[in-house]
């Protein structure tokens, strides 16, 4: 395997499996006959095309949904952070804390963004899911984990030295490495449970099949 | 219909071409303006075959790899040949008053209907 091809399969990996399943192989081909002899990269334009085509077909409520999971993790890993300062105010009163102004005020606009976000995603997702079927269980089951780890952070947060330590002086608690690490798992099943091919499905399944009036 | 729609439909008005030779084909028709890259192509294929303007016609394999060529279906070329006319009705618009132009050096003044 060349090094183009692999840098392209990494890029592929921006599309959901179900639809690589189908197409990767085809969609390499092209991207290696596009690419000039001797390069180890395709180009720019071609990445980006493949970013960005792959979160199309993923859907708008998978990248939200990615983006509600990182920022949960975000603020959860800043929330722990905040409480090893010396002399810490709570971190959910932004602007109390003994943060630089700056950074206060954009820890609390992306808590603010995770809240806003919350809903229209959650909704977004069982509306994708079609109101039913496990999926729509698991999405449920999801997103209520989610906000246990919101709450669990929260009272870690506030009280430092509920979960063993990690290092001295402490920076961040096993419990509290433990709460990112379920942020991260959290992300990946969602991602799971959003792979299902939705609407695009059929279009793609339409492209790579042959149809039966061309072969007659 | 978008500019890379209208030259990818017809990059196929000759026969069912597969991706690379779609995206050079297109290329070449629009004189170098619509330069697909995969990704791109891929999505619009999507697209169209979704509302029936194209299909997948040919599926082989190429150094170990598939290849799968699409054509033009007859929806999708009377789709392409309305957007013609519609560019032409309004590009008429355009070159007739040229006419006018060239001629007597200042167009006459647009009628209020």
């Amino acid at each position: 395997m060349t090094p183009l091809e692999r840098h392209c399969g990494w890029l592929l990996r921006a599309y959901p499996v179900w639809y690589r399943r189908k197409r990767a192989g085809e969609m390499l081909s092209t991207l290696l006959e596009a690419s000039p002899p001797g390069r180890g990269w395709p180009s720019f334009r071609d990445a980006q095309a493949l970013v960005i085509g792959g979160l199309r077909v993923r859907g708008r409520v998978w990248w939200l949904s990615m983006l509600w999971v990182v920022i949960g993790a975000a603020i959860t890993g800043y929330a722990f952070f905040i409480t090893t300062k010396p002399i810490h105010a709570d971190f959910w009163i932004p602007l109390l804390n003994t943060e630089p102004a700056v950074v206060s005020v954009a820890a609390y606009l992306t808590v603010a963004a995770w809240v806003v976000l919350t809903i229209p995603v959650l909704i977004a997702g069982f509306a994708q899911l079609r109101w039913r079927g496990l999926r729509m269980a698991a999405w449920a089951g999801a997103w209520a984990a989610g906000f246990a780890l919101m709450y669990q952070a929260g009272k870690w947060g506030r009280y430092p030295g509920n979960s063993p330590a990690i290092g001295s002086p402490a920076v961040i608690s096993w419990g509290e490495l433990g709460l990112c690490a379920a942020w991260l798992a959290l992300g990946a099943v969602m991602t799971w449970i959003l792979a299902a091919p939705h609407h695009s499905r059929k279009a793609a399944e339409a492209s790579s099949r042959p149809s039966r009036q061309a072969s007659s | 219909m978008r500019e890379p729609t209208y030259f990818v439909l017809a990059s196929l008005l000759d026969g069912p071409l597969h991706g690379y030779a779609i995206i050079q084909r297109t290329e070449e028709l629009s004189g170098g303006r619509v330069r697909l890259a995969t990704g791109t192509l891929y999505t619009a294929l999507d697209r169209l075959t979704g509302e029936g303007y194209v299909e997948l016609v040919r599926e082989e394999i190429v150094n170990g790899r598939v290849r799968r060529s699409y054509g033009l279906t007859p929806p999708g070329a009377g789709a392409l040949r309305a957007e013609a006319a519609r560019m032409a009705d309004a590009a008429r618009l355009v070159t007739d008053r040229g006419r006018h132009l060239k001629a007597g050096g200042s167009a006459p003044k647009a009628s209020p209907a």
